[in-house]
């Protein structure tokens, strides 16, 4: 406990410069900004930033990347709840319950209550990464090769649980992700699979993946169907903001249920922040003792899933930080970010690079607190950059990406692949097939095949390696109990709906 | 901010390339040297040649300017090609580590070691046999007495690690399981949770578990004891013969003049001679420095390059 503040405080020595200040101040209105723009998502966000990070120290690039990322749960609301257009799809929620408020002439009590819960479900949130991630470190690093395949392997088999409308397509994309994965060299064979040309013996590059997929994928898609927001010119003073007594009242509850629900579910390997929220949502309306509310502006239905999308934020990085298992994608992107700054994400992160990674809480911390202050005293300037940045919103997004994947090499063979992944991930908007999968199949995969092949050397060639560990054990079991669970409701839902009919 | 850094330095890049191209003049060197390094910013290529870069100007050793230029991707390949591609032009000078010798061994690029010109080895990285100070194998004689069949740890298949292990197998006349990881950390990360019952590893990540006392390292790679670790003793001294360290050095393009040659040369071995170079680099670095001149590194190479291909052919790593 202690040496967790001790190192903590060290963190916040780093991170308490000028530069890194205003470093982190930037990262979260800019986060704020993507955030609110529709389109453009937290993965978005953190992919068109990442090649901004490449000269600086690492402490102050993942600050930039958290607190981007953390911005973008901050901004969606505010779109969602001005013009009922969500910035993201972890603020489709707060569009039920905040849009219905602005309506009735309560925006800014809207804005004020989403903003408050937000900083709440944040904090919580940081506050169980700060003494729960030394905790999981020290046990992590007993965990070999077969639990960490074990842990894939839950990771990957909850895509599919938690794919949206249609598995298939979530399938499909997971397929092609492992596919993808599957180019450059093997370490574990040592030799290099599909190099059509040299570029490509160290696989296909991640961040030009991304920055292709969520940057010019989302352009090319928006060409299509020009939005324009039309934000009016929302005037809302100070006092709007604050909530009264009876409001605080009605938002505590569900803003602390949504915080322990978004972290724990932000823990969950691919759950996260989307998820969370319609979890939060569906809780407040059941606990509710006047559902009939909901959809026509219940302050629970609102505080609970801000709460619980901020706090997803935090929980998702427990997993990344001391396992090196992404929980989403923005994580996933994440990741790609610490094995780029080359940091060697696993059990021994902690131990090895603890300075950055208390340097990058401290700057969350930090981010939190700016990011709760800038949401209620500029609420008219985000409005303001919303109606400059969305008339060249595409040139600003493409220049972004091409100068992105050109720096990664210095060359321009990454600015083609991003093109690829740009067209790839059009079609892909266009047809309904979800990205969140790709992604976590394009990192999920090539380490659950290593794992798996180094289970089995280890175990010279006896599968029981998996069954005879305890902690394997408990994760195969606990798999089992998850898909037959998902299938029994499934039948049990036919079944009902066969019922009613 | 950073974007306008990231224009100046795209800008400054194409300025580079396009000077690359002027035909050159009688004097050497006629303009900048170019560093080229074959990974990214931060990579261990980079931070070797910008720390020589640095030296260098500091000491005046270069008359012309020095340019640190990244040329990542393909495990070198990318660098090589680059490098070739300004054959017989002296204002080169590429990092070459392992991956000098594997990236052609292993795939398919057309270029091998012998198109470049060896200018100097300034170092070695020892290999160690390093075991969890907790479990049953104390020395050396433990291991060859084992009665099954051990794992090992170390990094990807036919890395230097994997070719020790090999070595080893063979001078103890008993079978070990080579178990692959990704990188330094994995390796320590299952030696320390005893996943593994010893392992082959590059010195930097190890070194301060056995200051600390949670590993013990058995045996070292290199000919003789080296200072870092005074009382490991090396596998020769304990009657198996294996010499094989990781190298760190540099190469110019093909086919370079003689004069041209010994700039380099003159400027890389006074670097080397350096207090800062020993500070800075050689110390903070854990490397063993051995510094060997063209013909030597020549030779080298083409000791370490057969070591490779055959290990590799018997890995069936290349066919």
């Amino acid at each position: 406990m202690l040496d967790t503040l001790a190192s903590l405080s060290g963190g916040f020595e780093t991170v308490l410069t000028f530069h890194n200040i205003v470093l982190i101040f930037l990262a979260g209105i800019i986060g704020t900004v993507i955030g609110a723009l529709p389109g453009l998502g937290p993965s978005a966000g953190i992919a068109l930033m990442l090649p901004l990070t490449f000269g600086m120290p690492h402490a102050s690039g993942l600050c930039l990347l958290t607190g981007v990322y953390m911005g973008t749960m901050y901004g969606g609301r505010i779109t969602s709840i001005l013009i009922n257009t969500p910035g993201d799809a972890p603020a489709i929620i707060t569009a039920l319950e905040g849009y219905p408020m602005m309506r009735q002439g309560k925006g800014g009590l809207a804005l004020g209550i989403s903003a408050i819960s937000s900083f709440v479900g944040g904090f919580f949130g940081l506050a169980v990464l700060v003494f729960f991630a030394p905790i999981v470190a020290e046990y992590a690093i007993f965990l070999g090769p077969p639990e960490y395949f074990m842990l894939m392997l839950v990771g990957l088999s909850t895509i599919v649980l938690l794919a949206g409308d249609d598995v298939f397509k979530a399938l499909i994309v997971t397929c092609f992700g492992f596919l993808v994965s599957t180019f450059g060299s093997d370490y574990i064979s040592g030799h290099i699979r599909f190099a059509f040309v040299p570029e490509l013996i160290e696989g296909i590059d991640f961040v030009a993946i991304i920055i292709g997929l969520y940057g010019l994928g989302e352009v090319f898609y928006n060409l299509e169907r020009k939005i324009v927001l039309n934000l009016g010119k929302p005037n809302f003073r100070f006092s709007d903001y604050i909530p009264g007594k009876e409001d605080l009242k009605q938002a505590s509850g569900p803003t602390v249920r949504g915080s322990v629900l978004g972290t724990f579910i932000g823990i969950l390997p691919g759950a996260g922040a989307t998820i969370a929220t319609f979890l939060a949502y569906a809780l407040e309306r059941k606990l509710s003792k006047n559902p009939e509310n909901f959809g026509k502006g219940a302050i629970a239905g609102l505080a609970s899933p801000e709460a619980s999308n901020n706090a997803a934020v935090p929980g998702s990085l427990i997993p990344l930080i001391t396992l090196g298992i992404p929980g989403s994608g923005g994580t996933a992107i994440m990741l790609g970010a610490l094995i780029m700054f080359g940091l060697q994400p696993g059990p021994l992160l902690m131990i090895q690079s603890g300075d950055v990674v208390w340097a990058m809480i401290a700057g969350l911390i930090l981010a939190n607190f700016f990011l709760l202050a800038s949401n209620v005293l500029l609420i008219p300037l985000f409005v303001n950059m919303l109606r400059l940045v969305q008339k060249h919103l595409p040139s600003i997004v493409v220049g972004l990406c091409i100068v992105g994947a050109f720096s990664l090499n210095y060359g321009t063979f990454n600015i083609w692949i991003a093109l690829i992944f740009g067209v790839i991930g059009y079609l892909m908007r266009k047809n309904d097939y979800p990205t969140g999968p790709f992604i976590l199949a394009v990192v999920l995969a090539p380490l659950a095949e290593n794992y798996f092949r180094q289970s089995i050397m280890l175990a010279q060639g006896s599968w029981s390696i998996f069954i005879n560990r305890p902690v394997s054990l408990t994760l195969v079991v606990f798999m089992v109990l998850v898909v037959c669970a998902s299938i029994i409701s499934k039948q049990l839902l036919r079944r009902r709906r066969v019922g009613t009919e | 901010m950073t974007f306008v850094k990231l224009m100046k330095g795209a800008l400054a890049g194409a300025v580079a390339l396009s000077f690359a191209g002027v035909a050159q003049a009688d004097d050497f060197p006629s303009r900048g040297i170019e560093f080229v390094a074959g990974y990214g910013p931060g990579g261990g290529h980079d931070t070797m040649l910008r720390a020589m870069a640095k030296i260098i100007q500091n000491n005046e050793l270069s008359s012309v300017p020095i340019n640190v230029v990244n040329k990542p991707g393909g495990s070198s390949a990318v660098a090589l090609g680059y490098l070739n591609s300004h054959k017989g032009d002296g204002h080169f000078l590429m990092s070459a580590t392992s991956s000098f010798l594997t990236t052609p061994l292993t795939s398919n690029i057309g270029l091998d070691y012998t198109n470049f010109t060896p200018i100097a080895r300034l170092g070695i990285d020892p290999e160690l046999l390093v075991v969890n100070a907790s479990g049953s194998y104390k020395t050396l004689d433990d291991i060859a007495k084992a009665d099954k069949v051990l794992n090992v740890g170390g990094s990807g298949t036919g890395s230097i690690e994997n070719i020790v292990t090999i070595k080893l197998a063979e001078a103890l006349g008993k079978k070990l399981n080579y178990i692959p990881f990704q990188g330094d950390g994995e390796v320590t990360a299952a030696l320390l949770s005893n996943q593994i019952d010893f392992a082959i590893t590059n010195t930097g990540p190890v070194g301060d578990f056995i200051k600390t006392g949670r590993f013990s390292a058995l045996a070292i790679s290199t000919e003789k004891r080296v200072d870092l670790f005074p009382d490991v003793p090396t596998f020769i001294e304990q009657g198996y013969n294996i010499n094989l360290s990781l190298f760190r050095g540099v190469v110019a393009a093909g086919d370079i003049g003689d004069e041209e040659k010994a700039y380099l040369l003159k400027m890389v071995k006074d670097m080397s001679e350096t207090k800062e170079w020993q500070e800075n680099y050689i110390q903070p670095n854990s490397v063993v420095p051995d510094f060997l001149g063209p013909d030597e590194f020549a030779e080298y190479l083409k000791g370490m390059n057969d070591v490779y291909k055959t290990s590799l052919t018997n890995l069936g790593i290349i066919k």
